[in-house]
């Protein structure tokens, strides 16, 4: 295959961002080049410098053996594909198609049958007089791609060309593509950001992020043998783990040894370990590698997503006590008023506001008559910094007043060494009222608990995954119950096509074949 | 496109000389004396000493003032009524209403303003008043119009969320409308006092000779007198107090906004 | 109901308000006598009058040339900026906007006394060229002031795109990038022209002797009662009426005209 265009050491910086680190690209004649990456990847920017819309601060585009930072846009035989289409709303399909050819100067009779041949090429024979601004999506990206081809570019420029398209659409135009760069036998370098749509239409992707190019390689070889942890979680769904790699072939994730095909690290390295879904098997339990629990299922048309849990997360376990209401009715003002014991880090006293206190009271005040809220004038208390029972007395400016204790305590963690998480959560108390009336329990139960969770060695913090009560919020009666905060485990995605039951415990299995180890990512 | 970019040099170069030159020029005349030719200058404040000496361009200038401030706020007593209920009635009378407003801007305003001479000719009014006829008949058109266009923007579905929120209709104007419509009051500000305050054909037409506002002793000092330096001095003062007084209207509404 | 009825009657006086002068006018130019309070019969005499009139019929002459002139120089040098400045860096846009906003911001008397001073000290005469020559000055921030909005809405892709398909810039210009801000440019030349053409205040400074247009000549002749330039004005209110008239009504003829075409 011939080079056609070569990058070399591509430097492009706006008001002091560097949006490419120094590109070195080879793209070769008649080849589908997808250049992937989120927004802000530098991917287009690059396509807009070899589409000669940019220049480049640094380096040069080698275009055919020749340089071309110099020719002008309009001088290079590259066409562009638009991301909004860029179709002339005051010209109609035909005229749009035939815009470039008319440039050129060419004669009307030779100009129509091109156009023609075109429109027929991408399935808009019979649209020649409509209004492109009243085409569909679909129709007027059709139009564009006509609109470059009929120009008989050596190389055709896509950015994001599918983006505005809706999912069916897409699939369509995706095939359509395909088939008319292998028809035209012309290089087309493609812009998405769609890890899907540079699978399946491409002879070569280019991974890129943060201005430089992290992987190059064929849909296969990417998908499969991702360089690290960034390509393996843009391209498909994956399973990476931290592991180390005790010596070649031997990978070690999840305090287990693994065999592996991969070698070359340095004995002992910290590693990232990629398992994709569907490498991985479900089998009965205690005959794979790994027993653990299913914990959801969910059909996805060809095939089912099944997560199962390998390790329990950190738990931690609190009492919600539910009390009668004890609203303070003073009938000579006419003015009810209420608040709730609640539970207080010993930390936490120091800092406390009375608004705070009011909030973590849920205090109120209001008019028995019109239900209108009065608000509460001043409250009397004396917390200590000391584990113990304090009481707070709520006043209104009428005299009405109500008493709630302050429950301090010392918190209480729960360290989880398997999985070097800490958790805590306090006592809650609540009147049968408040937790009727809550809209959402599992969030309120956090809040009220002030349930925390975080990584033992760095600090940061882990989401609470789950809220496990055994009670009906809309049925609660007074008493005492137990509520588990949970964070999320050691999780294995798997793609089968059995179907599998929820709760069920199941071994999962995968062979040295199915480990892909990479090196870790330099950060930045 | 850099290509393009060049289209814009030759203007940088024209609106330099055409545009910035000749306000300097204002600025070298008034710090300068009478009768210097451009090579030998003579930088002076005497004309800026001149002015606020003279007890009569001081009462002049507060005139100038007092005449604005009262033309603007008519403008906005009656033009905001007037844009609320535009605003209130049906799309298509909307239309019809601001093409009838619009429709007198375009004839010219000394045609205008001549017409109302003839009117007020023998009403036996007081000159002040036939001057203020004429103020708010020129700039009335602008203040409706600005607020009609904030009014008419607004997002109507705020309204029915001020109400579904609870406020009765008086609210809804005091504490949604009202205060959503203040850029536009502002705006209008802008488009009335400002002309208002250097206004001299109005003044002259209505007020007979008599009357005498700031933009009158500018028109007076360049035409009869021929004391261009003095009359740049005044027009100088003119422009610094417009600045300051538009500075505090915006910081009202940017405060307004801040909040 | 009773809200509405106040709000009507509120609306209907302010038009009347903003008529009445214009009715005024109409009616006493073809009063019989000079008065200009009481209407003692019908006559053409004051229209006669003006036709008579050398230095009235030259200042429409100048008004309407002037303007007419102002504004084809100035869309074409309006157009050509606001183009470029769209494309400028930021610190450069900024800055030709400010500048810009200066005669706009300004009170006219200033521009108009600026210009005055630059002209003398350049050894202009006043006259035609001077006149005709602050008009373009002041006509261009807003011509560009109405293309600008157009400039933003345009797909920047769209120039690139006429480049792409083998333009030089100035086919791109002229095939693309013009054609698509049409209304603004329109909107921009219709902007200048009533500025060019009602405009007193910067002509009364910069204009020289002979040399007079509408409003000029409106206020030079109020110290003597002259009831030609109500006729005068009625012509003007006349004739922009007729034009406001063919500009709303000829796109909605149009319009009804395409629906009628594709219903068959």
């Amino acid at each position: 295959m011939k080079k056609l265009i070569e990058f070399r050491n591509i430097v492009k910086e706006f008001d002091g961002n560097i949006v490419l680190k120094g590109i070195d690209l080879d793209i070769n004649e008649n080849e589908f080049v997808t250049l992937l990456g989120p927004s802000g990847c530098g991917k287009t920017t690059l396509l807009r410098i070899l589409g000669g819309f940019l220049d480049q601060d640094e380096g040069e585009v080698i275009f055919d053996g020749k340089e071309i930072s110099k020719v002008p846009a309009y001088k290079r035989p590259i066409n562009t594909v638009f991301q909004k289409y860029a179709l002339f709303p005051h010209l109609n399909v035909y005229e749009n198609v035939a815009f470039g050819l008319k440039i050129k100067k060419m004669s009307k009779d030779l100009i129509k049958p091109k156009v023609e041949r075109m429109l027929q090429l991408v399935g808009l024979d019979g649209f020649e007089n409509r209004d492109v601004t009243l085409l569909s999506g679909g129709q007027q990206q059709r139009v564009a791609i006509a609109r470059a081809l009929v120009n008989e570019p050596d190389v055709l420029l896509l950015d994001e060309p599918l983006a505005a398209l809706d999912h069916k659409l897409r699939k369509e135009m995706q095939h359509e593509l395909k088939r008319i760069q292998e028809e035209e036998g012309i290089t087309f370098i493609f812009v998405t950001h769609d890890q899907e749509e540079a699978l399946t239409m491409s002879d070569k992707i280019v991974v890129m992020r943060n201005g430089n190019i992290e992987q190059v390689g064929t849909p296969t070889e990417i998908y499969n043998e991702p360089v690290n942890e960034y390509v393996a979680n843009f391209i498909g769904e994956s399973n990476i783990l931290d592991g180390v790699m005790k010596q070649d072939y031997l990978v070690s994730f999840d305090d287990k040894d693994y065999e592996c095909v991969d070698f070359g690290f340095r004995n002992n390295e910290r590693v990232d370990v990629v398992i994709r879904p569907e490498d991985i098997d479900i089998k009965p339990k205690g005959q794979g590698k790994l027993n653990g629990q299913v914990i959801s299922v969910l059909f996805k048309g060809v095939h089912y997503e099944v997560v199962v849990e390998t390790k329990k997360g950190a738990s931690k376990t609190i009492t919600l006590h539910v009390l009668k209401d004890r609203d303070v009715f003073n009938a000579e003002k006419n003015e009810k008023m209420h608040a709730t014991d609640f539970t207080m880090d010993i930390e936490d006293v120091e800092e406390i506001t009375d608004e705070e206190i009011i909030k973590r009271a849920n205090a109120q005040a209001w008019d028995s008559e019109t239900n209108e809220d009065i608000s509460i004038a001043n409250l009397e208390y004396n917390i200590e910094a000391k584990p113990g029972a304090y009481p707070v007395i709520f006043k209104t400016h009428n005299g009405t007043f109500i008493t709630a204790n302050v429950n301090v305590v010392e918190p209480k963690i729960n360290k989880d060494m398997g999985s070097k998480i800490g958790i805590q959560a306090f006592d809650v108390y609540k009147s049968v009222d408040e937790i009727r009336e809550s809209m959402a329990i599992s969030f309120d139960l956090k809040t009220w608990a002030d349930a925390y969770a975080w990584y033992l060695d760095s600090e940061d913090e882990v989401e609470i995954d789950d809220v496990r009560f055994d009670f009906d919020p809309n049925e609660i009666e007074e008493g005492d119950y137990p509520v588990t905060f949970l964070t999320m485990g050691r999780e294995y995605k798997i793609h089968t096509t059995e179907q599998q039951e929820e709760g069920s415990i199941v071994s999962i299995d995968f062979g040295p074949r199915d480990i892909h180890v990479m090196s870790k990512m330099v950060q930045g | 496109m850099k290509s393009f970019r060049r289209l814009v040099y030759p203007y940088m170069v024209w609106a330099g000389i055409f545009i910035v030159i000749p306000m300097l020029l204002i600025v070298l005349y008034a710090f300068t004396r009478e009768g210097n030719s451009t090579m030998t200058l003579n930088f002076t404040l005497d004309n800026f000493i001149r002015f606020f000496q003279d007890e009569i361009f001081i009462q002049v200038l507060i005139r100038s003032l007092i005449l604005a401030v009262i033309t603007t706020v008519i403008c906005i007593l009656i033009g905001y009524p007037c844009a609320y209920f535009i605003a209130t009635l049906k799309p298509n009378s909307q239309g019809v209403m601001v093409l009838m407003i619009t429709l007198p801007m375009w004839i010219n305003m000394l045609v205008r303003t001549y017409a109302w001479r003839g009117i007020l000719l023998e009403t036996g009014l007081p000159e002040e008043i036939k001057v203020y006829i004429g103020m708010v008949y020129n700039f009335l058109p602008f203040m409706i119009l600005q607020i009609y266009t904030s009014l008419s923007k607004m997002d109507k579905s705020l309204l029915i969320a001020a109400q579904d929120l609870g406020c009765d209709s008086r609210q809804v104007f005091t504490k949604v409308i009202l205060p959503l419509s203040i850029p536009g009051v502002i705006s209008g500000i802008t488009l009335v006092f400002l002309p208002a305050v250097s206004s001299f054909f109005i003044p002259k037409l209505l007020g007979g000779g008599s009357y005498v506002l700031i933009g009158n002793l500018i028109e007076n000092y360049f035409v009869t007198t021929g004391d261009w330096n003095f009359g740049s001095a005044i027009s100088l003062i003119m422009t610094v107090v417009i600045l300051i007084s538009m500075y505090f209207t915006r910081k009202f509404d940017y405060d307004k906004e801040a909040r | 109901m009773k809200k509405k009825v106040i709000s009507q009657a509120y609306l209907i006086a302010i038009i009347a308000f903003f008529y009445l002068p214009i009715i005024y006018v109409v009616v006493f130019s073809f009063n019989d006598s000079r008065s200009l309070t009481n209407f003692t019969g019908f006559s053409l005499r004051w229209y006669e009058q003006m036709f008579a009139n050398r230095t009235m019929m030259e200042s429409i002459y100048y008004t309407i040339v002037i303007a007419v002139l102002a504004t084809i120089i100035s869309t074409i040098v309006g157009t050509l900026a606001a183009i470029g400045l769209s494309k400028s860096r930021r610190i450069i846009k900024e800055t030709v906007t400010q500048i810009n906003n200066l005669p706009m911001l300004n009170p006219e008397i200033v521009t108009a006394i600026g210009l005055m001073l630059f002209f003398t000290s350049l050894n202009i005469q006043f006259g035609f060229v001077t006149l005709l020559l602050a008009h373009i000055i002041f006509c261009i921030p807003y011509v560009m002031l109405s293309i600008m909005p157009k400039l933003r809405q345009l797909d920047d892709n769209l120039a690139e795109a006429a480049l792409d398909l083998g333009c030089t810039p100035f086919q791109a210009l002229v095939k693309v990038i013009i054609p698509q801000i049409m209304p603004g440019i329109v909107s921009g030349a219709l902007i200048a022209f009533t500025m060019s053409f009602d405009d007193f205040v910067i002509s009364y400074f910069v204009t020289g002797p002979g040399i007079n247009n509408i409003s000029t000549y409106v206020y030079s002749s109020v110290k003597r009662i002259n009831p030609s330039v109500n006729a005068l004005s009625t012509i003007i209110v006349v004739g922009i009426t007729i034009v406001l008239v063919l500009v709303n009504v000829i796109p909605l003829i149009k319009e009804r005209k395409k629906k009628h075409e594709t219903n068959y």
